[in-house]
């Protein structure tokens, strides 16, 4: 599903985010990339939605090398790809139906789609009763729930999140854990970015980690470390 | 891509609002600088029709007996032709005095149904090598007592001030229009930086999900169209209504010289459309412009 070949990422000022990267990620699989601050996780995520251009190696996804998508196609790559972030990313003068509603209508979707699925994923991340209030009004767990259920309302071939547990207690982590796992049940591949160390030990799934650009440890069913 | 026509009226719309200051300062800057386009291009049109007769340098016009003997004529064009202080003469037969006339009088039908082309005299516009009073007056002199002539008729010094005044304030006004035009296209894209700039979160979220960049554009594109199209609406308005009270006002003052200045509802027309497709066309090309460039937010 996922492949990067042999990918560098410099930034400017010489600083080097990631080095000759080489990893494949088949369909269905929860990654998760581990690592330090600075360590490239979150540039290997940047760079399969295409918001960055790596300077050197290729990036497969869905077989396609994202690298030869014309610009006008990168909208396209996106809509199968869901976006979780630390921060959430809620717009602030919506309601929560809204804000999920708004991820359909801004790719075109018809509204009696949008009236049955919106409601449906809202269920999903059990949200049903909360979806006339704004995020502020919402805990942060609740406003991560969402932010997934955005992501996700399209049925996103790939479910990509940077580390969508960072601002959120242990107990609240959990249940975003459990509903990630739950999309992951369904078929859609996610690659997550984390800092928590309890998370990757209790999940027991496969670790790319991280250092200083470079891919040290590749794990099925890995730790933390 | 299918276009929700509920989202883009609702964006649009709220766009419009949010800056509502900076939306009233561009349309009213497109409506004064579409308005000086305007009144510039009336005055130049009025200005020729006042004065149709006398362009090309022509000062002088010698009109001809109805009557006048070939042999006559043929001594007055030779005249003409050696005369040093002649540059150039055109001979007008009776056919294209009467289309001149048409052209002049176009505003009052009434007038060509009672005139045809027999009754015209034929005669011969003069442009003299020096176009100063004097040289005129003596030229004037010279043929005015000739067999055959009926009369001659130099443009005035009237007329001259008339057409150097409108002249420059023509220019004026197409100089002072550019800068307008100018100003408005910066406050056009200013305003749609604004707008994308409050927006920047949710144009974030769009290009996250997949939004095409499109789709992201189409909302400001139409903010500057409507600023556009409102804005030369406007101006179109304005300047119906100043050539109509100017009507108005020289009818009353009986000032006939200038009559001519209002110009008729045809040439309004096709100067209202090229205004308004003019105003429409800068602001949407400006506000594309604009969402284009700062869409990197």
């Amino acid at each position: 599903m996922i492949k990067f070949e042999n990918v560098t990422k410099v930034y400017k000022g010489d600083v080097v985010a990631l080095k000759d990267a080489n990893c494949d990620i088949q369909k269905g699989e929860f990654v998760f990339l581990v690592g330090t601050t600075g360590s490239g996780k979150s540039t290997m995520i940047r760079l399969l939605n295409k918001q960055i251009e790596p300077q050197a190696g290729r990036i497969f996804v869905a077989g396609k090398d994202i690298g030869e998508l014309s610009s006008w196609k990168v909208p396209y790559l996106r809509r199968n790809m869901g976006c979780v972030f630390q921060d959430f990313k809620l717009l602030s003068n919506k309601t929560v139906y809204e804000n999920v509603a708004f991820a359909l209508e801004v790719i075109g979707r018809p509204k009696h789609v949008v009236k049955t699925q919106v409601p449906a994923i809202l269920e999903l991340v059990g949200l049903a009763s909360k979806q006339g209030n704004y995020p502020d009004e919402l805990s942060g767990g609740e406003q991560q729930r969402v932010s997934i259920a955005r992501a996700f309302v399209n049925r996103p071939l790939i479910l990509l999140a940077d580390e969508p547990t960072g601002n959120l207690d242990q107990a609240t982590s959990v249940g975003i854990m459990r509903l990630l796992d739950r999309i992951n049940r369904t078929g859609t591949t996610v690659v997550m970015a984390t800092h928590s160390r309890d998370i990757v030990n209790t999940m027991r799934r496969r670790v790319i980690e991280l250092d200083r650009g470079s891919i040290v440890r590749d794990q099925q069913r890995g730790v933390y470390e | 891509m299918a276009l929700n026509t509920d989202y883009v009226v609702r964006e649009t719309g709220t766009n419009l609002f949010r800056n509502f200051g900076l939306t009233i300062a561009s349309i009213i800057t497109v409506m004064i600088a579409l308005v000086l386009v305007g009144v510039s291009v009336l005055i130049r049109t009025g200005l020729d029709q006042a004065t149709a007769q006398w362009q090309g340098g022509i000062e002088l016009i010698i009109f001809m007996e109805p009557n006048i003997q070939p042999a006559q004529r043929q001594a007055l064009q030779q005249s003409l032709e050696k005369n040093p202080e002649v540059k150039r003469y055109q001979y007008v037969s009776k056919k294209e005095a009467f289309d001149d006339f048409k052209r002049l009088f176009k505003n009052q039908p009434e007038m060509i149904d009672a005139v045809n082309a027999d009754i015209l005299p034929t005669s011969y516009k003069v442009v003299p090598v020096n176009p100063d009073i004097a040289s005129i007056k003596a030229m004037r002199e010279l043929y005015q007592d000739r067999a055959g002539v009926y009369q001659v008729v130099s443009a005035d010094d009237t007329i001259r001030t008339m057409q150097s005044l409108f002249g420059f304030l023509s220019v004026m006004c197409f100089v002072v229009a550019f800068a307008g035009m100018a100003a408005a296209i910066v406050l056009i894209f200013n305003t749609i930086r604004m707008a994308m700039f409050a927006r920047r979160r949710e144009i974030e979220v769009m290009k996250l999900v997949g939004a095409s960049n499109w789709f992201i554009r189409i909302p400001f594109m139409l903010e500057g169209l409507i600023q556009g199209l409102v804005g030369s609406a406007l101006a179109v308005g304005s300047i119906y209504l100043f050539n109509s009270l100017l009507g108005n006002r020289l009818e009353k003052r009986g000032i006939e010289l200038l009559a001519d200045f209002v110009v008729p509802t045809g040439d309004l027309t096709s100067l209202s459309v090229l205004l308004v497709i003019g105003g429409v066309a800068v602001a949407m090309i400006c506000s594309a412009v604009a969402a284009s460039f700062y869409l990197d937010v």
